[in-house]
């Protein structure tokens, strides 16, 4: 972990301007098997300083990729001279925002660095449990990543602190042949926040999802495509969490909002059936840590969850300091910075509807025609809240029961239209947390949600 | 900053120390500034200093490679032990090579000083001709950047390239808004070395305000048929790179799963389609004189009137499949023009869509696509009838440039890539 030299250095904070220090440190191992084969074998790291410096409102930042006090110095001066060249520069003064409450946040997770002959031997291990069990497959990959995120964070007018992200992740992806010859291909991630041992330490215990994967393969390949249309459907868990992220998550976020997102005007409206609740968590969820917990953003805000929808009515925003003050809400702690060259940007941390009281298997007998749409590989959501999900795993039901696999598609609507058909939520919860979101910056981001019972438009010939 | 001659010299010094016959290090610096702005007012200016090095060692055919941004002694040696370790760990392949001596050169390229005030000027002027010219576009953000870069890479077998590299590089997210009406965002960018040409006479800029501000006429599009798809040059752009993952690169090379594993030669397209990889085309403003492998960058046809010239593939996945290596890691994309100008690509289409984006993910591996068009319109009897929404596009990709009915005359060079207009037909159109 970085040591703290950032503390010290706040004697250098210029009066008159608001200022958040960061040291940061990013670490990644990644570790791929294509077929047997090592493609990659790599470690990084990455360390550096940045300042913020906020003058009558605007933004002066600079980075430097060394760690030590003088770089401290340095970023100080120069993020303070990029905020007068600016300020210098304009007509009149943009709105500023308020101090927060002081605090500091101790870090709560060590990150642990597992030597790379275990990554690589830990790949080759499946590797080889997958070519020895199934060696019809056309093509076979194990990926072993890792990323953290080390972060001494001090401000001139909020919280500080030290805080730490490390997650870890194997993926398995395997190609088979279907009837036709075509290729037909599967993922699964394994793993979560923490580091190696967290959740490798026992390899064996990731066969069972192994072997699921690989029968849910050769279902796929005697799959059908599905009928294109509006159609009822049971939205899994995985496709819940991408909704709450992709479709409605980026809507209401405050700097989308300022932008024109379909949530400007729909603030206090209802959005969704009365099922619908979307929290975007922060430390906790459901009295557990959360799958990816922040416990402290790089504005200095104390993290807290942030209610988006309540009981299907759109009741905030996610919000930086300066995006609150402008709605007069208060910020929740997303404003986030991914590398020590990077500025915080409002992000999300867990979002994800919360379950509701139906068993997935009274789901399914309650449709007589219609899929269930598992696993999605993709998805892209615009300001307008219309959306796109590829989708890689889904059935057909068909009389209350599953039916065949589906072949890749795709479902696209609006989301505040679709949320409205919301009737029915199952009483768990599925959560992921191996992607990236993407917004000018990466951000690991989780994203959860029940099975839902809506009407959605499915692509296709 | 740095002296990465000196410490590139470091860098060598201390694997040959360690024994190490084969390597290749890479050592960069760069410095970037960068204007960004909210709803046309400017509100944050960051300057970043960065640095890299990375280490790829190999010994018995096994290969590690560590990289960091510590350019101090210790920082070198950590980086050289993780590459040691990472070596050590891994699986002998006799694929892992490095690239043969090529003669050492210095490049220079691009406005390696940056010029911050004419920087803010030419994006104040854009913002304010946008403000007056086009009052129904949201102007969300602009970011505007000068990067320089001084790099060098180092092999054992005596190849030595030294780049110094500077460019502008503007981006522009928009949406539409007239009172109750919304349009979804759009975005536009250009990467330049010309501040001297209005930013707006630049790549397609012009052309996404216009379409945004008619995206706000929106059309419903009832039903589902089969027509003709004119993918804008951005969007073409994207079905190139799928096109590319898809069938070209060599991830599915290595696979076997690319539908043109055995078909180099042939035609796969069709005879309207040549396009190139060109790394150091005058019109293109991200040179990159020498690829990842370290080998002077060469222009590659990859497509020349439809047949398959070649794969996409590095050097570990040329020895892997037995085949060249393609010396060409930029993906600068040119594709060649045709003669029918983009008027009569419009006035041909009897029914179909114009595409500005498509929203849709990767395909699967046998190339069917399924996604949102974006940024579209509707064209009927040759006439932009207006936009559309909720409206899906299906196909296959291969299809999409087998089956071409015309190239435009006209390309766009946004500095990155310089595409024309393309037009298919067989794509299913459904609206809502």
């Amino acid at each position: 972990m970085i040591q703290d030299i950032i503390t010290p250095q706040a004697k250098h904070f210029a009066d008159n301007a608001q200022t958040v220090l960061r040291g940061h440190e990013n670490r990644s191992r990644r570790v791929v098997l294509l077929k047997g084969s090592l493609v990659q074998n790599a470690r990084s790291e990455s360390r550096g300083i940045s300042a913020r410096v906020t003058r009558n409102g605007r933004y002066g930042f600079s980075s430097v990729a060394s760690y030590t006090e003088k770089d401290a110095e340095t970023v100080l001066k120069a993020a303070t001279e990029n905020a007068l060249f600016l300020d210098s520069r304009a007509a009149k003064a943009r709105a500023g925002y308020p101090p927060l409450p002081a605090g500091a946040v101790p870090a709560f997770r060590p990150v642990i660095d597992t030597e790379q002959k275990r990554l690589v031997e830990a790949c080759q291990a499946i590797d080889q449990y997958i070519a020895d069990k199934y060696p019809g497959l056309l093509s076979r990959t194990v990926v072993y990543t890792e990323d953290s995120q080390d972060k001494i964070i001090v401000t001139s007018d909020a919280a500080s602190g030290h805080v730490t992200y490390p997650r870890c992740y194997i993926y398995v992806m395997m190609t088979a042949g279907s009837k036709a010859g075509a290729p037909v291909e599967l993922f699964k991630a394994f793993g979560g926040a923490g580091c190696f041992d967290d959740h490798f330490a026992d390899l064996k215990a990731l066969e069972p999802g192994i072997d699921k994967l690989y029968s849910q393969l050769m279902d796929k390949c005697e799959g059908v495509y599905a009928e294109a249309g509006e159609q009822t459907v049971i939205l899994g868990g995985m496709m819940g969490g991408m909704l709450a992220h992709e479709a409605v998550g980026h809507t209401v976020e405050a700097d989308l909002v300022l932008g024109g997102s379909v949530a400007g005007p729909n603030l206090r409206k209802r959005v969704a059936s009365d099922l619908v609740t979307l929290v975007d968590f922060a430390g906790e969820a459901f009295g557990k840590p959360a799958p990816l917990p922040v416990y402290l953003d790089d504005e200095g805000t104390l993290a807290k969850d942030a209610v988006l929808i309540q009981d299907g009515i759109l009741t905030g925003y996610m919000h930086s300091r300066e995006s609150a003050a402008h709605f007069g809400m208060e910020p929740m702690g997303n404003a986030r910075a991914w590398a020590f060259n990077d500025e915080p940007l409002i992000r999300m941390r867990n979002t994800c509807i919360l379950p509701g009281t139906h068993p997935l298997d009274e789901m399914i007998a309650s449709i007589d025609k219609g899929y269930y749409l598992i696993d999605s590989g993709n998805g892209q959501a615009d300001l307008t809240g219309e959306f796109m999900f590829g989708v890689t795993l889904g059935y057909e039901i068909r009389n209350g029961k599953l039916g065949k696999a589906l072949l890749d598609t795709t479902v696209s609507g609006i989301a505040f239209d679709m949320l409205k058909t919301v009737d029915m939520v199952s009483d768990n919860v599925t959560w992921s947390s191996s992607g990236f979101c993407g917004k000018k910056q990466p951000m690991p981001v989780g994203m959860g949600g029940p099975d839902m019972r809506c009407r959605i438009t499915i692509g296709g010939r | 900053m740095n002296d990465i001659l000196k410490v590139s010299d470091q860098l060598t010094a201390l694997l040959r120390a360690q024994g190490v016959g084969i390597y290749e290090t890479c050592v960069s610096e760069s410095e970037k500034q960068e204007l960004n702005t909210e709803k046309a007012d400017f509100n944050l200016f960051r300057t970043i200093f960065n640095c890299g090095v990375s280490v790829t060692v190999i010994q018995d055919g096994k290969k590690g490679a560590a990289s960091g941004n510590d350019l101090s002694e210790a920082g070198l040696e950590k980086v050289v032990a993780d590459a040691m370790a990472a070596m050590a760990s891994a699986i002998p392949d006799e694929a892992n090579v490095i690239a043969e001596r090529e003669e050492p050169e210095v490049f220079r390229t691009g406005c390696y000083e940056a010029d911050m005030p004419r920087l803010y000027d030419s994006v104040k002027a854009m913002m304010d001709t946008i403000g007056s010219d086009y009052p129904r576009v949201n102007l969300m953000t602009v970011i505007a950047d000068h990067t320089n870069s001084h790099k060098i890479y180092v092999n054992s077998n005596g190849t030595r390239f030294e780049h110094f590299d500077g460019a502008y590089s503007v981006g522009v997210e928009m949406s539409g808004s007239d009172g109750e009406k919304n349009t979804g965002l759009d975005y536009a960018g250009v990467v330049t070395h010309d501040l001297s040409t209005p930013l707006l006479s630049q790549g397609s800029l012009t052309q996404h305000l216009k379409d945004t501000e008619a995206s706000l006429n929106s059309v419903p599009l009832p039903g589902k048929f089969e027509g003709t798809v004119i993918l804008t040059p951005d969007c073409l752009g994207n079905f190139i790179y799928m096109l590319a993952s898809n069938y070209i690169m060599g991830s599915v090379i290595m696979e076997g799963t690319s539908q043109w594993l055995n078909r180099l030669g042939e035609q796969v397209a069709s005879d309207k389609v040549t396009l190139s990889l060109k790394a150091q085309d005058d019109r293109l403003a991200t040179a990159q004189p020498f690829t990842g492998d370290g080998y002077r960058s060469e222009d590659v046809t990859v497509i020349d009137k439809g047949i398959l010239n070649t794969f996409l593939l590095s050097l570990y996945a040329a020895k892997k499949t037995g085949r060249p290596v393609t010396k060409n890691t930029s993906f600068a994309l040119v594709m060649e023009p045709g003669d029918t100008s983009f008027a009569d690509m419009i006035a041909s289409v009897e029914k179909g869509l114009i595409v500005g984006g498509f929203s849709g993910g990767q395909p699967g591996a046998n190339g069917e696509f399924s996604g949102v068009a974006k940024n579209s319109f509707y064209v009927e009897n040759g006439r932009i009838v207006g936009a559309v929404t909720e409206t899906m596009i299906n196909g296959n990709l291969e299809n999409v440039f087998k089956n071409v009915i015309a190239v435009s005359r006209e390309q766009v060079c946004d500095g990155s890539s310089v595409l024309p207009w393309l037009s298919c037909g067989g794509i299913v159109i459904s609206g809502k």
